[in-house]
């Protein structure tokens, strides 16, 4: 069975503006803390298409799913290298996990629900598979992130 | 709509090689967790696989090929998803040689090729739930009838920065992982590959339904709400109650915090609870590949009758005791994994043949 979406937000920020780390804290009113730039462009992206979609917090039932070509990259490079250099306890272990950026959307967004990160090297197959897990009256949120370059947001209703 | 089965299934654990070994493994009642040293001076308890291999790649691309095919899925087509579960990926040889300078490490798509997989390639990555939500993607894909099987392939293999990490959090025990145990005190790590090949056509196990549920109140342990959130949104995927669950395979993977949290969260779903069990104890958390896994031994316990033993005094105070065998008739049953950033995820099937 195939939803017929509407596009209610769509968001690129390519490229990604001067200061938008400082936008962000203030558009949320803190600094995120324990999470890196990878995932802080993800709350960035979703931030703005929820504010061009008027919506103050993601609505419960809504599904999250989030999509990139690859993990946090910069943080996984920085602790294979503290893992080669012999320390013990790699400093930015929780950064280089995806999971933590949708931990971080829950928690700035005010919302528990269904969300899922998926690496993929097709961005196209990455919404289709978001389209098919979604709930469908409840919509859906999808991002689409590439560390240090752009963001995507789309904001679905059934 | 389609309906999903688990069409086949393969696992290379600290139990062994494949399943059948695991089967054997866990009647003579289990093994033990060796050593793993991170730096430093610094060694966790690990349930690793019996396999020195020192090339990292090599040894995972050999692993993977023999548990997907364990489970069957390269003698079909090849032309369905595959969702590869992973927390850490190729991290283990990453860690060892930089491969990051001028390439694009694309581990997921080199996976593939280790299975001349030929459909579409996604890494579920919500740490621990990623197995369980790899499952739940999968079966979307092919009740919508967008696929007709696909295949799970959960990956966790060693490497330092895990253990390391976890050690870092002060979340590892440094004795044994004891599961609803008195003295628990932490996670004990391991290592596993597992396939799940998940199908159309009819077969003994059918993926009822399941659900996800994250909340970032506390980004490494469970929140109370949401692991009631998932069983109950699980039951009503499922289409059936609380009373129909015969047993369930919670996380419980020996937090002295998270399970407190996960039994009382299951008592107000669960009144009386089912039977309990857990795998913990006997392949360690495999983490990103723990749903996948969990799934596979799970279901090969239940048709064998081979149980995991209990071997230590259980906490009194969780009112949750583990079975000490495996339940006369369980039509329905719930796996459950609770993850690292917020995930709740939980996945029920139903044995067709019970």
């Amino acid at each position: 069975m195939s939803t017929s979406w509407h596009v209610s937000a769509h968001v690129v920020i390519d490229p990604l503006p001067a200061g938008w780390r400082d936008r962000l804290a203030e558009r949320l009113g803190q600094r995120p803390r324990r999470i890196g730039p990878w995932a802080e462009l993800a709350l960035y992206g979703a931030r703005c298409c929820l504010d061009a979609a008027e919506e103050a917090a993601l609505p419960a039932g809504t599904t999250l799913r989030v999509g990139s070509r690859l993990a946090p990259m910069a943080a996984a490079r920085a602790i294979a290298e503290q893992s080669r250099n012999g320390l013990p306890m790699p400093f930015a272990f929780m950064q280089s996990q995806p999971s933590q950026m949708l931990a971080a959307l829950s928690q700035h967004l005010v919302w528990q629900g269904d969300a899922r990160f998926a690496l993929c090297q097709d961005a196209h197959a990455a919404l289709q598979l978001a389209q098919q897990d979604a709930d469908a009256p409840r919509g859906l949120l999808v991002g689409w992130i590439e560390e240090d370059r752009r963001t995507e947001w789309w904001r679905l209703r059934a | 709509m389609n309906e999903v089965y688990l069409a086949g299934r393969g696992l290379a654990s600290a139990l062994g090689p494949d399943l059948a070994c695991a089967l054997v493994a866990l009647g003579q009642g289990g093994v033990a967790p060796t050593r793993f040293e991170v730096a430093g001076g610094f060694a966790w308890p690990y349930y690793a696989m019996a396999d020195e291999e020192a090339d990292w790649m090599a040894r995972a691309c050999r692993i993977a090929q023999r548990v997907a095919a364990e489970s069957g899925a390269l003698a079909g087509p090849r032309t369905g998803p595959l969702f590869l579960c992973s927390s850490s990926l190729d991290m283990g040889a990453l860690e060892d040689h930089s491969l990051f300078d001028g390439s694009d490490p694309n581990f997921p798509a080199l996976v593939a090729g280790w299975l001349d997989w030929r459909g579409p390639v996604f890494a579920i990555s919500t740490a621990c739930t990623s197995g369980l939500n790899a499952v739940l993607s999968a079966r979307s894909l092919i009740r919508n009838g967008h696929a007709d099987h696909a295949l799970v392939l959960g990956l966790e293999l060693r490497n330092r920065v895990t253990v390391g990490g976890f050690g870092g959090m002060q979340l590892l025990s440094a004795t044994r992982s004891l599961p609803f145990g008195e003295a628990r005190s932490g996670l004990v790590l391991g290592e596993a590959v597992a396939a799940l090949h998940l199908s159309s056509r009819p077969a003994r196990w059918r993926v009822a339904g399941g659900a996800n549920v994250v909340d970032g109140q506390d980004p490494a342990g469970p929140v109370p709400g949401a692991v009631t959130a998932m069983c109950r949104q699980a039951l009503a995927d499922s289409g059936v109650a609380a009373s129909d669950i015969a047993l369930i395979k919670p996380q419980a993977a020996g937090s002295p915090s998270g399970d407190a949290i996960e039994a009382q969260a299951l008592r107000e779903v669960f009144e009386p609870l089912p039977a309990l069990v857990s795998l913990k104890a006997a392949i360690g958390h495999t983490l990103g590949a723990s749903g996948a896994a969990e799934l596979a031994l799970l279901t090969a316990c239940l048709e064998s009758g081979v149980w995991p033993r209990v071997d230590y005094p259980l906490d009194a105070a969780l009112n949750a005791p583990l079975a000490e065998q495996a339940p006369q008739r369980a039509r329905h049953v719930m796996a459950s994994i609770l993850g690292f950033g917020g995930g709740h995820t939980a996945v029920v099937l139903e044995d067709c043949d019970a």
